[in-house]
């Protein structure tokens, strides 16, 4: 057998293990639940009440800023 | 209605076939989206979890969603950075295969 196959065979065994962990647990039967995009808003950033979770959206966004700062000075082409 | 357990099965092989990829494919560029297909195996979980929170504790909690949210955004700098990184490698050594690059100096 070839290393491919050898690695093909050993993730599909990885694979098979998850879906018998899975199946092996007895999960609770029921209807997902019915959530609206403003029930999610309402997490994300809160009610007057409630607390959301809006700066880490404003961290997230930072990191995306920053992130991309730093993609642009890597990528950037050196001088010779 | 699908039931909880097929997402999980759903999700645990799509992470088993994005670790295939990671682990056999040698293109950084292949490693990266195999990595993203992982963490979206992930957000899978976090979304179906939080989609099944009143079957499971009783009351609707969407924070795995918003969590997904996130998981989403942080994803998309690491691919920024992942590709920049990529680039520069090209840049250097005129090759992305993960073999051949075997040094961390630069």
């Amino acid at each position: 057998m070839t290393k491919g196959a050898w690695n093909a065979l050993a993730v599909m065994l990885m694979a098979l293990l998850f879906v018998l962990v899975v199946t092996g647990v007895s999960w609770p039967e029921g209807e997902m639940d019915d959530v609206s995009n403003e029930d999610l808003a309402t997490t994300l950033f809160g009610e007057q009440n409630t607390e959301g979770y809006a700066l880490v959206v404003f961290l997230v966004g930072l990191l995306l800023l920053v992130a991309m700062l730093g993609g642009v000075f890597l990528a950037k082409e050196e001088k010779e | 209605m699908i039931p909880l357990e097929y997402w999980l099965i759903v999700s645990s092989l799509l992470f088993a076939v994005g670790a295939y990829g990671v682990l056999t494919r040698r293109n950084a560029i292949v490693v990266l989206m195999c990595i993203e297909i992982m963490l979206n195996a992930a957000n899978l979980n976090l979304v179906v979890f939080s989609s099944y929170h009143t079957v499971l504790h009783g009351w609707a909690d969407p924070s795995g969603q918003v969590f997904a949210l996130f998981s989403i955004a942080i994803a998309a700098a690491e691919v920024a950075v992942g590709l920049a990184i990529i680039l520069s490698v090209y840049r250097r050594y005129k090759t992305i295969d993960v073999d051949k690059i075997n040094v961390l100096r630069w």
